[in-house]
């Protein structure tokens, strides 16, 4: 039942990307941690991956383009995941926290 | 769901974790409903094969989190996360209800080798480009890591 729910409707999807996508936002304004705020842009292109491939899937079925972009999207992801945690990492050893709330002087 | 609200609202970044996992199988799950069984197979190996294992280490390497006060001291800043998270839900909730998209009744059933076609065909400059930009993160990564070394 819920199967044939979910395979012929677009707004489903939809509200599911915007829940993520509304999830992410409450976690980066949230949380304090740095890494808790990178699991939130996770989220957030999680959102938008589903979101690519319901449009793919539902508005033009006749070519993979959205599930490319969600391919790209994963890669992008990927990357920043790495390069963020490097940062953190550092900025863990150089201040010895990685609350975000701290960060003020990493101005100068 | 319940994994993402668990991601958002825990209190320590382990559990976070664990519901990052739980909302990357959800998805997961989505993309087969959607015909799209080899994301789902993408989905599951690339986050919570590699991002998920590369935060536990961040979070093993970044110390403990035991020690620290909880994350819920902080009422008026969730407060206003909470109104600007709801005042977005609605404010695209609107737009996805005034929009009706017309959707096509066609058949969606694409290969994997489809996939594939389509990402050396037409996708080909943007597909050598991203792996340009991993291999320039790992660099990156690489590099942040040795300067740090070199610091101490």
């Amino acid at each position: 039942m819920t199967g044939a729910f979910l395979s012929c409707n677009l707004n489903v999807y939809l509200f599911m990307g915007l829940f993520l996508l509304c999830c992410g936002i409450l976690g980066v304004i949230y949380r304090r941690t740095l890494i808790a705020m990178l699991i939130s842009i996770e989220l957030i292109m999680n959102g938008a991956g589903l979101n690519f491939v319901a449009f793919n899937r539902f508005v033009s079925p006749d070519g993979p383009d959205g599930m490319i972009f969600t391919l790209f999207i994963m890669g992008i992801a990927a990357a920043e995941a790495a390069i963020a945690l490097a940062i953190i990492i550092l900025i863990f050893r150089k201040y010895r926290s990685i609350e975000s709330a701290e960060m003020e002087e990493m101005k100068d | 769901m319940a994994g993402a609200l668990t991601t958002v609202l825990s209190g320590s970044v382990i559990y976070a974790m664990g519901g990052l996992v739980a909302t990357m199988f959800g998805i997961a799950g989505l993309y087969v409903y959607l015909n799209a069984p080899f994301l789902a197979m993408m989905q599951i190996l690339i986050y919570v094969g590699a991002i998920t294992i590369l935060i536990a280490f961040a979070i093993m390497l970044a110390g403990p989190f035991y020690k620290r006060p909880k994350e819920w001291t902080s009422v008026g800043k969730f407060i206003a996360a909470l109104i600007v998270s709801i005042f977005s839900f609605f404010m695209f909730f609107s737009f996805i209800m005034k929009v009706s998209w017309n959707e096509g009744k066609g058949v969606f059933n694409l290969a994997t080798k489809d996939i594939g076609r389509a990402l050396f065909d037409r996708y080909a400059f943007p597909f050598e480009l991203i792996s340009l930009v991993i291999v320039v993160s790992i660099v990156g990564a690489i590099m942040l890591a040795i300067l740090s070394k070199g610091e101490k």
